[in-house]
């Protein structure tokens, strides 16, 4: 999987590198309009992260240059501008998804593996890890050979644990997934909080090993590795 | 009232005085005429005689004297003021007199001749008839000259009025006619150099929010991904773990207050004009059921009784309202509380068990009131906020433990 990064902040195009790096992703990056443009012309990507406010020219103008060039490519936009015309503008070029600064890198990460896995036509639906499963063609989910009846916030909370393995989750960042805008962070901690439980519940009912780890005042991690 | 109207209306009110005065003026006048005329006809009228009598040594046929007195001789002749009674309607009428003697075969006598009087009430009815009747003949003709006239002169700034209530900030504004009238010239002047820097102002204040976002934004998140990388990469050392988790939760926060301010200012600086008719019953169900899972997680009771109800405002903004309304509703509830709602065409009543709350309750529509988990959200103002903007009335009253809130949709 091959993706370009375009921003022109550059530490935090060196972390959102980094941590899709880390995903095993092979990123390359370009901080402004030129470099990105010319990249374009150049290599195929499976996905395009690009940023609208860029030093030389617009964002918006490279997701028109992408979809000319290959239209297979998935866009995420990333914008600061938290003006509901960027967005609607961004989609309607072709963009797949959009993700207002500042974002957690788990989200990021989320989005981008969805992304991937809608355009991916092979189809890889089903994210397995350890001894649960969950198919994200019919949403559903399961522990060992048991179904799990999950409500859609624990399937959504299941899904992103499940694509960022070994990474904290924090409660803000799993309920800005969950609610978006929608929720004050800081007074939604008990509902996240009763959604774990839950969660861990259905899953330890089916006779698998919790996975969900608390880090202590902070969130959850999903284990890496079979304990 | 328009201003033709009041004008009208003052300079009527001016034109009594003028009435009362003119009379008195006219009154004294006509009075003033008549004695002179009287007196000098009576003058005549004793010339005439004498004279024929030291012709003729006889008093004509036909004469006025009214009366002779003999033997009463006055040396010289004298006016005089008198009332007699006119038998025909049985009223006093005022006569003027002139008495004068003549000396006939060597008696004297002395002769009164008489002329009748125009009444004082008489006179005055006359002079307030005439004034009025000459000041209302005047208003009319003021009124009609004035209301031709102001068509023609105030067009100018009837037209700047027009232009400016509907001048729009987001829109360029408007070229004022030139118009051959200084003051209109010069008001014209003075609105378009207001108006420009309203409009520069305007423009500023939406430059540095977008600025600040952009910037602010995108620091925040090299911050945020750098405490979070420090959380995955603490090693489980519990020190390290709670100091990122502080450095992340501060930046989440900063994020939130920035973008609730800007979406505030954004609101105050009338940026959302997309208004369109919208069902807020078809909204308030997709919120509701976005918060569903959360509503049954906390074992709150929920009644909705909403009917169509229509208003014209920005989508973005009616979905912030309702959402934020239920998010109050929400958070602010309590283990086995309710939420009770009704909407109608007129107004939206959202009622929730919630803690009892000591002070004024319309403190906590204002942005970062206190509340008991230091400082609250934002939520609130961003509300109220946008029922100003839409001329709704919003109203919040708590008692014992029932929070109400009802918002007045204006029709």
């Amino acid at each position: 999987m091959k993706l370009l990064i375009v921003e022109d902040n550059l530490k935090l195009l060196d972390t959102i590198k980094e941590t899709l790096e880390s995903e095993k992703f092979l990123c390359e990056a370009a901080a402004n309009y030129e470099t990105a443009h010319e990249k374009i012309f150049l290599y195929t990507y499976d996905a395009l992260i690009v940023d609208i406010n860029l030093p030389d020219g617009t964002g918006l103008d490279l997701i028109r240059k992408m979809k000319q060039q290959n239209s297979t490519t998935g866009i995420i936009v990333i914008s600061a501008r938290n003006s509901l015309n960027n967005k609607i503008e961004g989609l309607d070029l072709g963009a797949d998804d959009y993700i207002t600064k500042p974002f957690d890198m788990a989200e990021l990460v989320a989005r981008v593996k969805a992304l991937l896995r809608r355009r991916n036509f092979s189809g890889n639906d089903i994210i397995t890890h350890n001894k649960i499963t969950v198919n994200t063609v019919n949403r559903s989910a399961a522990a060992g050979n048991q179904q799990l009846d999950l409500t859609k916030s624990e399937y959504d909370i299941l899904l992103f644990f499940l694509s960022n393995p070994g990474r904290v989750l924090t409660r803000e960042s799993i309920a800005e997934h969950i609610w978006g805008d929608n929720m004050d962070l800081a007074d939604s901690f008990d509902f996240i909080y009763s959604h774990i439980k839950n969660l861990r519940k259905k899953i330890t009912a089916a006779g698998v090993d919790n996975p969900l780890k608390a880090v202590y005042g902070v969130g959850y991690k999903l284990e890496k590795t079979t304990t | 009232m328009r201003l033709i109207k009041r004008t009208y209306i003052y300079t009527s009110l001016w034109m009594l005085p003028i009435i009362l005065i003119g009379s008195i003026f006219s009154f004294l006048m006509i009075e003033y005429v008549s004695y002179e005329e009287i007196d000098e006809f009576l003058t005549y009228e004793m010339e005439r005689l004498v004279e024929y009598h030291e012709e003729n040594n006889d008093l004509p046929e036909f004469h006025q004297v009214a009366r002779i007195i003999e033997d009463v001789k006055y040396e010289k002749p004298f006016f005089k003021d008198t009332l007699l009674l006119e038998p025909g309607d049985n009223e006093m009428v005022p006569y003027r007199e002139l008495w004068f003697s003549i000396n006939h075969n060597g008696r004297d006598f002395t002769l009164v001749i008489q002329h009748l009087m125009l009444g004082r009430d008489d006179i005055a009815q006359g002079a307030l008839l005439i004034i009025s009747g000459i000041v209302l003949l005047i208003l009319l003709f003021a009124f009609l000259s004035v209301n031709r006239v102001t068509g023609k002169i105030w067009t100018p700034f009837y037209d700047t009025l027009h232009k400016i209530t509907r001048f729009k900030i987001s829109e360029p504004p408007p070229e004022f006619t030139n118009s051959d009238i200084d003051e209109f010239n010069a008001l014209n002047s003075s609105l378009s150099e207001l108006l420009k820097k309203i409009k520069k102002d305007y423009q500023h204040n939406k430059e540095f929010n977008e600025n600040a976002s952009h910037e602010l934004q995108t620091h925040l998140a090299v911050i945020k991904s750098n405490a979070g990388k420090l959380l995955d990469n603490s090693g489980g050392d519990e020190k390290r773990t709670e100091t990122a988790s502080k450095i992340y939760s501060a930046a989440t926060q900063l994020s939130q207050v920035q973008k609730s301010l800007l979406l505030l200012s954004k609101i105050n600086n009338r940026e959302f004009s997309d208004n369109i008719e919208l069902n807020l019953e078809d909204l308030m169900k997709q919120v509701l059921e976005l918060f569903a899972e959360t509503i049954t997680l906390r074992q709150i009771k929920l009644s909705a009784n909403t009917k169509p109800s229509t208003v014209f405002m920005d989508k973005g903004l009616a979905e912030i309202l309702i959402n934020n309304l239920i998010k109050n509703a929400v958070k602010h509830n309590i283990e086995n509380g309710y939420i009770s709602i009704n909407l109608s065409p007129q107004k939206l009543e959202i009622k929730n068990s919630g803690e009892p709350y000591a002070g004024n309750p319309e403190h906590l529509l204002q942005r970062f009131s206190k509340g008991k988990t230091g400082i609250s959200g934002i939520g609130l103002a961003i509300v109220k906020e946008i029922c100003d903007l839409y001329n709704f009335e919003i109203q919040y009253d708590i008692k014992n433990s029932t929070h109400k809130i009802t918002i007045h949709f204006s029709k």
